[in-house]
Order: C-alpha cells, then sequence, then structure tokens
C-alpha cells in the first residue's frame, strides 16, 4: 500500500539533476594563462622556426650519437672514449662527495643556529637570513665569483663552490628537523643534570642524525648533477669535457660521454638511495615526509 | 656479600658495541673521501695564500655597477619569459608523464617500468647537457634554452608528481572502478582532483628552479640573463657582473616569496 502511496505522489518523481557549477572561472584562468604562455614565447625572443630543424637535424645528430655507443668499446679510438669520459664523470663525483662533506660539516653548527628551540630569536633571525642568502646564489655565481679568482682553474674551484652552496639548504633542513623534534628527551637529558652541549649532542642531535644524513645523501646526489655545470667555466669534472666535444661536434664521443654520465649518475643513485631507506627505516619520521621536505633542495 | 656487590654492578646493562655493518660502511665512507680528496688535490691552502690574488678580484665585486642592471632589461624580460614557457610545456608533460610512471593509473606492468627507466635517464642528465645539446640542433639563443628546461622540468615533475599518485586515497578510485570508468576517465576524475593542490605547488617550484637556472643556461649559450653574465664574465668587467648577480639574488628571492604566498593558498 505505502509503494503505491509513494509512486502516487508528485514530489517523488526523480529529482532534477543539480545543475553543474559555473566553469567561467576556471576558463578565465586557462584564458589568462594561455594569454600569459603566448606573450611570453614572443617575448622570449626564441626563432621557433627553427624548431622544424629538431626533427630533421635532430634525428640525423641522434643516429650520430647512437652510433658511438654501438662499437666496440674496446676498439681504438672508443675505447679511449669510454676511459675519458669515464675518469672525468668520476671527478664529478668525486668533487660532488667532498663538497657535499664540506657544506654538510659547516651545515651543522649553522642548523643549530637557526633553530628556534635551540638558539635565541636574534640568532634565528640573523643565521636563517644568511642561509637564504646562500640559498639564493647558484652554484656557478659562487664559483665565478669567488673560487675562480682564488682557487684558479680545476676541480677544486667547483668542490669548495659546491660546499658552499650546499650550506645554504643543508643548514636549514637540518634547523627545520631539530625544531620538529619531540621535546620528551631534551627534559630527560636536563633532568639528569646534563650541561647545555651534552643536550644537543644526546637529546637534539641523536634524534635528527638519520634524517640529516639522508638530506646529505639527497644533496649529494643532487650534486653531481651541479658539478657538471661547473665544468663548462673550468671548474673541474665532466662539464669542461662536454662542452669541449660540442664545440667540437664529435657527435659519437658525445653520445658514449652522455651514456656514462646516465650510467654513472644512475647507479650513484641507486647506492645512495639504497643506504637513505636503510637509514632512514625506524626512525619517527617516513620516508614520504622527508621526500616532501628535500623538494626544498 | 659478593652477591649484593655483583648485583650492583649488573644493575648497568652493558652498552653495544657497533655492528659489523656499521663499522665497514663507516670504514668505506672514509676510504672513499680519503681517495677522492687525493683524486681531486683537495686543499684550502690557496683560500688562504692566494687571498691577496682574489682579493683585487672581488673587491671589484664589492663595488656593483648598478646602473647596468637597468640597461639589460631586455634580458631579464627574456629570462621570465623562457621560464613561464618552459615551466607550462614541461609540468604539463610532465603530468602526462607521471601518470604513466604510477602503478595507480597506469596498470600495465611493462610499460610502467619502460616509463620509469626513461624518465630516470631523462633525469640523470644535468642541465647543462640539455643546453649543450640543444644549441648544437637549433643553434645559440633562448630556444635551445626552453628546449632544454622543458627536458629538464619534465622529469622533476613527472617524478614528484607521480609520488603524489602514489599517495593518492584509493576510495574514488574504487568508485570509479565500480561504475566502469576507463584508464583516463578514471585517472581524470578520481586522481587528479586528489593531486591538484600538490601538482600547483610543484608547479610554482618548478618555475623557481628554472628562474634559478637562467645562470646556468645563458653561460652555456641558451638565452637570458646569464648569458649576460657570460659576457661581461669574458671582459672582465666584474663589476657589472656583481651588479646582476644582486639583481638576480633579489628577482629570486621575490618569486621565492610570491610562490610561497600562493602555495598557501593552494594547499
Amino acid at each position: 500500500m505505502s509503494t503505491a502511496n509513494l509512486t502516487q505522489r508528485p514530489d517523488v518523481t526523480p529529482a532534477k539533476r543539480p545543475t553543474e557549477p559555473s566553469k567561467t572561472r576556471s576558463t578565465l584562468v586557462w584564458l589568462g594563462l594561455l594569454a600569459l604562455v603566448g606573450v611570453s614565447a614572443w617575448l622570449s625572443g626564441a626563432r621557433w622556426s627553427e624548431l622544424g630543424s629538431l626533427f630533421t637535424e635532430g634525428w640525423r645528430y641522434f643516429l650520430l650519437m647512437g652510433q658511438g655507443l654501438v662499437h666496440n668499446p674496446f676498439s681504438e679510438p672508443y675505447s679511449e672514449y669510454w676511459t675519458l669520459a669515464f675518469d672525468k664523470m668520476m671527478e664529478s663525483v668525486y668533487m660532488a662527495w667532498i663538497g657535499t662533506l664540506m657544506g654538510a660539516l659547516i651545515s651543522i653548527p649553522f642548523g643549530f643556529l637557526a633553530a628556534r628551540n635551540v638558539s635565541g630569536r636574534v640568532t634565528v633571525q640573523v643565521s636563517r637570513a644568511f642561509l637564504n642568502l646562500i640559498r639564493a646564489v647558484p652554484e656557478l655565481v659562487f664559483a665565478i665569483v669567488i673560487m675562480l679568482p682564488i682557487l684558479g682553474f680545476g676541480p677544486l674551484a667547483g668542490t669548495v663552490a659546491l660546499g658552499v652552496g650546499a650550506v645554504g639548504t643543508l643548514g636549514k633542513l637540518t634547523a627545520e628537523a631539530l625544531e620538529g623534534i619531540d621535546m620528551g628527551p631534551v627534559e630527560a637529558v636536563r633532568a639528569s643534570g646534563a650541561s647545555k652541549v651534552s643536550v644537543l649532542r644526546w637529546a637534539f642531535w641523536s634524534q635528527v642524525l638519520p634524517e640529516v644524513l639522508a638530506f646529505w645523501l639527497y644533496r649529494f646526489e643532487i650534486n653531481i648533477r651541479a658539478s657538471a655545470v661547473l665544468g663548462v667555466i673550468g671548474a673541474g669534472g665532466i662539464g669542461s669535457l662536454l662542452s669541449q666535444l660540442f664545440s667540437k661536434r664529435e657527435w659519437e664521443q658525445i653520445g658514449i660521454t652522455l651514456a656514462v654520465i646516465v650510467i654513472v649518475t644512475v647507479l650513484v643513485d641507486m647506492i645512495s638511495g639504497a643506504v637513505r631507506h636503510r637509514i632512514i627505516a625506524g626512525s619517527a619520521k617516513s620516508e614520504r615526509r622527508i621526500q616532501e621536505e628535500t623538494v626544498a633542495l | 656479600m659478593s652477591a649484593t656487590a655483583t648485583d650492583a654492578s649488573a644493575l648497568r646493562p652493558r652498552k653495544p658495541g657497533p655492528s659489523g655493518v656499521l663499522i665497514a660502511g663507516l670504514a668505506a665512507v672514509a676510504a672513499f673521501t680519503v681517495w677522492a680528496a687525493i683524486q681531486i688535490e683537495f686543499t684550502l691552502a690557496p683560500l688562504i695564500t692566494n687571498f691577496t690574488n682574489g682579493w683585487e678580484i672581488i673587491q671589484e665585486f664589492l663595488t656593483p655597477n648598478w646602473s647596468f642592471i637597468f640597461r639589460v632589461w631586455e634580458a631579464w624580460v627574456e629570462t621570465v619569459a623562457i621560464a613561464i614557457v618552459a615551466t607550462f610545456v614541461g609540468v604539463l608533460v610532465g603530468l602526462i608523464f607521471a601518470t604513466m610512471a604510477s602503478r595507480v593509473t597506469n596498470r600495465s606492468n611493462w610499460f610502467y617500468r619502460v616509463v620509469k627507466v626513461a624518465l630516470s635517464m631523462v633525469r640523470s642528465l644535468p642541465d647543462i647537457a640539455y643546453v649543450l645539446i640543444f644549441v648544437a640542433l637549433v643553434g645559440v639563443g633562448s630556444l635551445a634554452g626552453i628546449l632544454a628546461l622543458i627536458m629538464f622540468n619534465i622529469g622533476i615533475a613527472a617524478k614528484l608528481t607521480a609520488e603524489t599518485i602514489d599517495a593518492v586515497d584509493q576510495g574514488p578510485l574504487e568508485a570509479a572502478d565500480a561504475s566502469g570508468s576507463g584508464t583516463i576517465s578514471r585517472t581524470r576524475w578520481a586522481v587528479l582532483p586528489q593531486i591538484m593542490p600538490n601538482y600547483l605547488s610543484y608547479c610554482l617550484y618548478i618555475f623557481e628552479l628554472n628562474i634559478r637556472a637562467s645562470v646556468v643556461i645563458g653561460v652555456a649559450g641558451g638565452g637570458g640573463i646569464g648569458s649576460v653574465i657570460d659576457v661581461q664574465f669574458s671582459r672582465f668587467e666584474y663589476a657589472n657582473v656583481s651588479a646582476i648577480v644582486v639583481a638576480i639574488f633579489v628577482v629570486v628571492m621575490a618569486i621565492d616569496q610570491l610562490s610561497q604566498y600562493l602555495r598557501r593558498r593552494f594547499v
């Protein structure tokens, strides 16, 4: 009976489908964005007509690069190309390693100085400003402005530039990690009558160590790529070889060199990633959090 | 009595010794560090002995030629324009690759693996390598810079976004599956709305990176303010270089602040 009643009631006829919310706003945003990109494409002064040669010339060069790779790597002169590229790439890895280590060691005190729960307000402000200053200047600029005049051309200048560049980001991340610690252990260590230094060492540093080590390794991975840039201005590493080869247009050797860069970088990333997983496993913070934070690197 | 004495000493547990793996790891790290330092002839002595040499040049840097900043305003416009175009194209293509590089949205195992390997190869080449490649292909100028940055951006955008897609809430996905949607509409309606805030903040971050990279791009022949630095540096006009460096610093900071403000609104 009730069903019969229901079907008879006029207001139970299928309700109207709700109207779709207006799309005007998103359309306007898209139009604005497209206009911005269009104007930028024009203002950038790029010769867009050259884009076609990417597909004609590009394909030819790509094949030439590939040819370098398929030749027997143990025959002359290809064995020489492989060893040269490998040596230079390893120089980049060494530069990145020493630079990162140097930057990491310098960043520790700055991390403590810039952490709100460790230092006073003025100290925090001053050291934050200093770290931001370093972060905003690209390594290349450090290398050009300070390192090359003092240290001369070569891997040493590049290494020190990478080290100084690493201080900004690592110091900031260390400070943020310190601010995120559990204050319980700090109280416990204080209650046991520890000195100020012991508190920092056993309550603060112990808690952030896994996270900070993960940041260092991330930075090392980034510095391997950054060291290539420094080579172009003569500060050592694979970059100098690469820019020489491109100016001579030695496509086969370029192909080999790029392959070495890819292989070594992927290998180092894999090793460093495995170590990071192991270090972070069991620490309070999930790896996901750390990945999100290292976006700032 | 002796029993109580042993009890007292037994109260404090013995400190566990370091594990063998840790010792071996630390030894390996130390050995690698020493080896690397020898290979690149690492020394900080020149910082002190050569300081006077460098100091003359650094002094020139300390007196920037401010008027030069505005004389090259076209290069500034070019730098920002390059960054905008490269970010726009790079993040759009990166989004497509991101959906292919996550098991959530790509249910084909072999295709997922292929995309993952390809992306890690794209990421492993440094930005400078892309600039050199495209300068060789399309000639010196901002087109090479734009193309290089696009490649660079695809790698980063795809990686970050794919990680975000991996972590989406499964509920909407199940709903989309239950209603019989295909891979594309499932991605569009169940995944995309969830990742949008993070994705937009990655876009801003990548735009920032592109402004920062402008020095590198220019030095290798990709146009923008970096090429001005390169020219002035080779002419030993250090006062001009330092003015530009300070200005880049200010621009980067300003864009940093702007994007932080926008990010707070998105997320």
